[in-house]
């Protein structure tokens, strides 16, 4: 038995070169070292790697020498026998060594095929020369990714979304959906104004129907108390046909059925978390300014700025015809309007610095909330909400001068009662029925009181008790009362009415509340200002004076929305476009009040500052 | 052509060519049509009014969304013009040209057309995907103009093929030389034969920094091995250092040109599949706003 080992090695075209050789021995040397039997040029063997031993039978003994495994049959192994008939294939480095019995010629022998299988280093091996210079070996190639990427966003920004818009299954587009994530917020464009956060996370609130445009039905969800601006037909027609532009835009919204005048055209969302923004003045004047050409039997009249561009204001005045029917008309200031009120008072005599009047105040003093000559706010005080005033009241704001005590009784003071003629009447028939002729009830109104001894209760009984000398009867006393003169005929209008019971009658008071009926003031926002300084009430002798300033007053510091006055004022700031009884939007949220706040705020704080500086 | 004379005038070196650059075409005719464009859209939102605040949902916002969606779209054609071949007046230089400077219009139309109102959602996503196709689209351009000239000099003659042969061959010559190493030392000298050229990642293509090389850790070894003589030629192993030594000079050469070829191709692979991913997000962006309308 020997070995015949065959060498087996390839021209670069792939042709096979065989070198054999026998060996007439029982074992073979197997190692990289020269002196080797089967020498094999391979660096990952060892120089005495491992020896092959012929154990009779055929079969062939594989041992390691060197400690490192050889790998005989795709199996580690140091130590193995195998069948040279079987064959074996036993891989050491990158060599491989195939065991085989002999035939024919060679019978009985064990043949040993030797060839390198792996290259000598890995850039030896075949490799592709374009694609491994090219980035595409470490990168996954451009269409992959593009899909990839394709379809994550369609998965993630369309699927996702979808499936959470159908989701929502509650048809009622007032419930509230749950407050959590929903993919479709992801397609929201921007974030709702501040009151309508509580939608953000719920778009088909709004956006009921999926390719539909937001329509006035799902604002009236909520808002069911708002009202329209005006008879929608007519509306159409103060807009007018407009500018090609305008008409480009509307021939395209209808395509889109975008009908036109929806809330979302003005109210428009998405546009951050602030407050909703007032209206732009365009979106008024776009109708109102010309708009007795479109629409030509309104009574309203062209405003297209109020700088430059607004009528006189025109308050609503209350008038009472000669059979004393009362009617409210808006009058323009232009005309120099009077009012009727049914009320007897001139301003400048109330107003006076030096008069006796003036004096009056005076000495009733602080005690009594005077102390100084009248001031407006003596008798004018602002209602709950700062921006107007309360009715003047005559118990309140006129009886400390205007007193309508009669009469004492063991010290206390017997007042005829305020707004009732027929108590009236029958309080004095009672004090004169009751011993009263001896004592002339005190029924004059101005005269009774006087700077000096007249200003205080007691004295002014006194000096009614004084008149008990003079005598007199109830019907005299009651004609004196209703007559120039009289507490009553000085404020009021008195009419006899020839009825015995009650002889007179007073005309009923209607103090205006709210001149500015389709327009908004607020006083509360020009606290900066004096009462004079817009009201001439310092020179108004009748109380049918309409105390009005004119817009031209107005338009010293208000301008129109661009204008480069101290208060640029869009529509929005006096008109409200939906005509409720409250200020308009703009003032309620606080948008043009808050700013003004905030400075005077400021300046207060600057000024404490200063104040507090030690140096 | 002026500018050609101009640089001519200027620059000494440049040998004159016929050629003329995409990015020069006809006197810069694409970039002056951007330009002018980039202007007219600028001139018109100054003067365009939109209330509370400028959006895509104007007027003049749907307008622009309009070119802005039809310019990617026409942007992306380029991928199939440029593998028709066709001579003229809208040859591929033209086309590319146009592609680059309109692209980069596209920067401020697509701006205008979001009235600056940017969030986390899938409008903002468009935009920012767009973005980034046309920085990368920048990053191509710049890198097609500066890395060649580096790539050409860092090659010297030499093809891609030769820089492998030449690698090979050192190999050969490193497996010769090692043959009567010892086993340690043989296995020191496997790192490097073992040592895929090509390996790493992109980082690696891009920084051309392989910390991991195997040649390197074989010198280093080798450098280090125990009982090593002093004077070229008393040791086994100074053959084979020298030639380690050869290797990675060789080595560095290809790595240097795989970094210029990786910065040549790479924006591609960031332009291309992020311009699906912008169309894919255009579609959505364009559903989304008429879906909840």
């Amino acid at each position: 038995m020997s070995f015949i080992v065959r060498k087996l090695a390839r021209t670069a075209d792939g042709r096979e070169i065989v070198r054999s050789k026998s060996y007439n021995r029982p074992q073979l040397t197997v190692g990289r070292g020269t002196d080797s039997d089967i020498h094999l040029p391979d660096l990952a063997v060892t120089l005495h790697h491992a020896m092959i031993r012929l154990v009779g039978n055929g079969q062939v003994e594989i041992s390691a020498t060197a400690g490192l495994p050889v790998v005989v049959d795709g199996n580690q192994t140091e130590h193995v026998t195998v069948n040279a008939i079987g064959g074996a294939d036993v891989r050491i480095g990158s060599h491989d060594i195939r065991v085989s019995a002999g035939d024919g010629d060679e019978a009985g022998q064990v043949i040993l095929t030797v060839e390198r299988v792996g290259a000598i280093s890995n850039s030896s091996e075949a490799k592709e020369e374009v694609k491994v210079f090219s980035l595409a070996s470490v990168i996954p190639g451009k269409r992959p990714l593009a899909w990839t990427f394709v379809i994550a966003v369609l998965a993630i920004f369309l699927a996702w979304p979808l499936v959470a818009s159908f989701q929502r299954s509650d048809p009622d587009p007032g419930a509230a959906r749950p407050k959590s994530f929903h993919a479709d917020q992801m397609w929201s464009s921007g974030a709702l104004s501040q009151v309508h956060k509580g939608l953000e996370n719920d778009c088909r609130a709004c956006h009921v129907n999926g390719g539909s445009s937001v329509k006035d039905e799902a604002c009236a969800t909520c808002h069911t108390a708002v009202h329209d601006h005006a008879d929608p037909a007519r509306l159409q027609v103060a807009m007018g046909k407009g500018g090609i532009e305008t008409r480009f835009k509307r021939t395209v919204n209808g395509l889109f059925n975008r009908p036109p005048g929806r809330c979302v055209e003005c109210h428009t969302e998405h546009e951050g978390a602030t407050a909703m923004p007032a209206t732009d003045e365009r979106f008024c004047t776009n109708c109102h300014k010309d708009m007795k050409g479109r629409l030509t039997d309104t009574k309203l009249a062209d405003a297209a700025d109020f700088g430059d561009d607004h009528p006189q204001f025109m308050p609503t005045l209350r008038m009472v015809s000669a059979a004393g029917v009362p009617s409210a008309a808006r009058v323009s200031l232009d005309g120099k309007p009077t009012e009727n009120n049914g009320l007897k008072f001139p301003h400048d005599v109330h107003l006076s610095a030096t008069n006796g009047i003036a004096q009056m105040a005076k000495m009733l003093g602080k005690g009594e909330g005077y102390g100084q000559p009248l001031q407006c706010a003596n008798c004018h005080r602002r209602d709950a909400t700062g921006s107007s005033f309360v009715a003047v009241d005559m118990e309140a704001d006129c009886q400390a001068c205007h007193s309508l005590d009669f009469d004492a009784v063991g010290g206390t003071i017997r007042t005829l009662r305020h707004g009732d003629p027929a108590q009236v009447v029958a309080d004095i028939r009672a004090f004169y029925s009751s011993g009263g002729q001896y004592r002339a009830a005190a029924t004059q109104g101005m005269e009774r009181r006087r700077p000096g001894a007249f200003t205080n209760r007691a004295v002014a009984v006194d000096y009614a008790q004084g008149q008990v000398g003079r005598g007199g009867t109830a019907d005299s006393a009651i004609r004196a009362v209703f007559s120039p003169g009289g507490a009553c005929f000085d404020c009021h209008v008195v009419k006899p009415t020839g009825n015995a019971r009650v002889p007179f009658a007073v005309a009923p008071v209607a103090l205006t509340k709210r001149y500015m009926m389709k327009g908004w003031f607020d006083h509360a926002a020009h606290d900066t200002e004096r009462c004079e300084s817009c009201h001439a009430v310092k020179t108004s002798k009748l109380s049918s004076d309409v105390n009005l300033p004119k817009i031209a007053r107005c338009q010293d510091c208000h301008g129109g929305q661009d204008a480069h006055k101290q208060v640029p004022s869009s529509c929005a700031m006096c008109h409200d476009y939906h005509r409720n009884d409250f200020a308009p939007l703009m003032v309620r949220s606080g948008k043009v009040r808050g700013k003004a706040a905030q400075r005077l705020d400021d300046k207060s704080n600057e000024r404490a500052a200063g104040s507090d500086d030690p140096s | 052509m002026a500018s050609k004379a101009d640089r001519q005038k200027t620059t000494g070196r440049t040998r004159h060519s016929d050629h003329e650059s995409f990015l020069r075409y006809r006197g810069f005719l694409w970039l002056k049509i951007a330009f002018a464009a980039s202007f007219l859209a600028i001139l018109l939102y100054g003067f365009n009014h939109v209330e509370p605040r400028a959006n895509g949902g104007s007027a003049y916002g749907y307008i622009m969304g309009t070119i802005g969606a039809g310019l990617i779209l026409w942007l992306t054609l380029l991928g199939a013009r440029k593998r028709t071949i066709t001579p003229g007046r809208w040859s591929l230089k033209a086309w590319t040209s146009a592609h680059v400077y309109l692209g980069l219009a596209l920067i401020v139309i697509a701006t205008l057309h979001t009235g600056f109102q940017f969030g986390w959602n899938v409008h903002t996503l468009a935009y920012a995907l767009m973005m980034f196709v046309i920085i990368s689209g920048i990053f191509g351009i710049t890198a097609y103009s500066l890395v060649p000239q580096e790539l050409s000099a860092n090659r010297g003659e030499t093809t891609q093929v030769q820089m492998l042969d030449n690698l090979r061959m050192l190999d050969r010559q490193i497996h010769d030389a090692a043959q009567p190493l010892n086993h340690d030392e043989a296995e020191m000298v496997q790192y490097s034969l073992n040592d895929d050229p090509f390996a790493g990642g992109l980082i690696a293509r891009l920084s051309g920094n392989y910390p991991k090389c195997g040649t390197k850790k074989a010198l280093d070894l080798i450098r280090a091995a125990p009982g090593r003589e002093s004077g070229y030629g008393n040791d086994a192993l100074d053959q084979v250092e020298t030639l380690l030594e050869r290797k990675r000079s060789s080595l560095s050469r290809i790595r240097k040109h795989l970094r210029l070829k990786a910065l040549l191709e790479v924006w591609l692979y960031i332009h291309v599949p992020l311009t699906f991913a912008l169309i894919a997000a255009l579609f959505v962006h364009i559903f989304a706003v008429f879906y909840y309308w």
